[in-house]
């Protein structure tokens, strides 16, 4: 990890880029044996403090997610931050970035309220 | 903050001490004391029940059983595996990152992975190979431009190396809560990903990942069979399982030895470190009534699996079964 966190050191210095404060990076390494840099750590807490909820759902998850009952594709909705199965209706939560995939945790989504949707829109 | 430091070397290098001494690579048949006297337990169960612990429950009732004792044991859950297994459980885990041996660009789904320990391992593991295949290249191409090396480097700061991505599905979210916290304050962001789910029922597509952990998880799950199938089915084609669990000692004398601790010490240790006393009993209560090496590889064959090995470590305590999707 030592090799590590000199390489990182080499690069911003061949970059031209403002190295990682000297204080702070040692003050690191110090304390975490196992850090991967203060760098990726200021951008962590960077995301973190610039966001004024929890971390939002990854989208990329998406791609692998499916219904845990149909294995069907999910839809992920912004507004009440689930992921949606149309075909079956159901919805499961996302908390603190996190979807829970339990079939049990799942919210029945109100069949009335779905079919009206494609009229007013 | 105080639960994140690493083990006092001292601890742990006893702990290794110990550990080789009574590491045990041999295969085949064990006969331990413990064993025989709860293998006729596991018989006496009716249609649909099952163990928790050694209570018999039905299966629902097992289910959340052990949602509760995960959720009442989350926050104490790291420090009290370093003070039960005297920081071993360390070794083992990293023993289990060998034998995966993942490269760069590896797709791991780490199940009942709860606070990380295996996908902080994995990540540290596939950047020190990227290191290392960096070195080589520089070592093998001597005139290299500055621009073109700090090119090389400029690459790996945003991503994992190679597009390797880990993906810690849990069942229990107070357990994924600490694993994210542990994430963030170790500095780990980049392709990790944390998902609730049941280990019988996936939330993923076939053929998704090129590995597949379970890390004294297994024995948890109420109808273990199911997890092996979900196992299969997301695995690609070529795709390994590994399953690190505890299992049966082969030694008799050092049986002996172990039940005593883990009857006598552990619970005790549970009380006064998390302050919980059931848990912990249940925890080795579960232990005993996982089923021993030859006859868990047989149910991995089962599901499918191909080319099924064990290897015993800590003179069987723990094992490692690994399976191959071909």
């Amino acid at each position: 990890m030592r090799g590590w966190y000199g390489s990182r050191t080499l690069a911003s210095v061949l970059l031209c880029r403002q190295p990682p404060p000297s204080g702070a990076g040692a003050a690191a390494a110090a304390a975490h044996r196992r850090s991967p840099g203060a760098a990726a750590r200021r951008h962590a807490s960077d995301r973190q403090t610039g966001q004024g909820q929890p971390q939002a759902f990854d989208p990329a998850l998406l791609e692998l997610l499916v219904c845990p009952l149909s294995k069907k594709p999910l839809r992920y909705e912004a507004s009440t931050n689930e992921l949606i199965n149309k075909e079956l209706g159901i919805a499961y939560p996302i908390i603190d970035g996190i979807p829970n995939m339990i079939p049990q945790a799942a919210r029945m989504i109100d069949r009335k309220a779905q079919d009206e949707e494609p009229k007013q829109t | 903050s105080a639960k994140f430091t690493p083990l006092p070397k001292m601890a742990a290098s006893i702990g290794a001490v110990v550990c080789r001494a009574l590491h045990s690579r041999r295969h085949g048949k064990f006969l331990s004391i413990g064993r025989g006297l709860f293998s006729g337990a596991r018989c006496l169960v009716a249609e649909g029940e099952t163990h928790f612990g050694f209570q018999t429950v039905s299966e629902t009732e097992k289910g959340e059983k052990v949602y509760h004792v995960f959720e009442s044991v989350a926050k104490k859950y790291d420090i009290m595996n370093d003070s039960m297994s005297l920081g071993i459980h360390r070794l083992w885990k990293d023993i289990l990152l060998h034998q995966m041996n993942p490269y760069p660009g590896t797709q791991l789904l780490d199940v009942a992975g709860g606070t990380g320990d295996i996908a902080f391992r994995f990540i540290n593991y596939v950047r020190s190979q990227w290191e290392h295949q960096i070195r080589q290249k520089l070592k093998s191409h001597q005139n290299l431009s500055w621009q073109e090396i700090s090119k090389s480097y400029q690459e790996e700061e945003l991503k994992l190396p190679g597009g390797s991505q880990v993906v810690v599905c849990d069942i229990n979210k107070e357990m994924l809560k600490v694993g994210k916290q542990k994430a963030q304050h170790l500095g780990y962001s980049e392709g990790l990903s944390w998902v609730v789910g049941n280990a019988e029922e996936l939330p993923f597509n076939d053929s998704k990942f090129d590995v597949y952990t379970i890390a004294f998880g297994i024995r948890n799950v109420t109808h273990i069979d199911q997890a092996l199938q979900e196992a299969y089915r997301v695995l690609k084609p070529g795709g390994r399982f590994l399953c690190l669990e505890f299992s049966q000692v082969n030694n008799p004398l050092f049986s002996r030895l172990y039940d005593l601790y883990s009857f006598q010490v552990i619970p005790v240790l549970g009380e006064i470190i998390a302050g919980d006393w059931k848990s912990y009993q249940y925890l080795v209560e579960s232990i005993r009534h996982f089923p021993a090496q030859e006859e868990f590889k047989a149910m991995i064959e089962d599901a499918g699996f191909l080319k099924v090995e064990y290897r015993n470590l800590t003179s069987g305590i723990v094992a490692i079964h690994s399976g191959f999707k071909l």
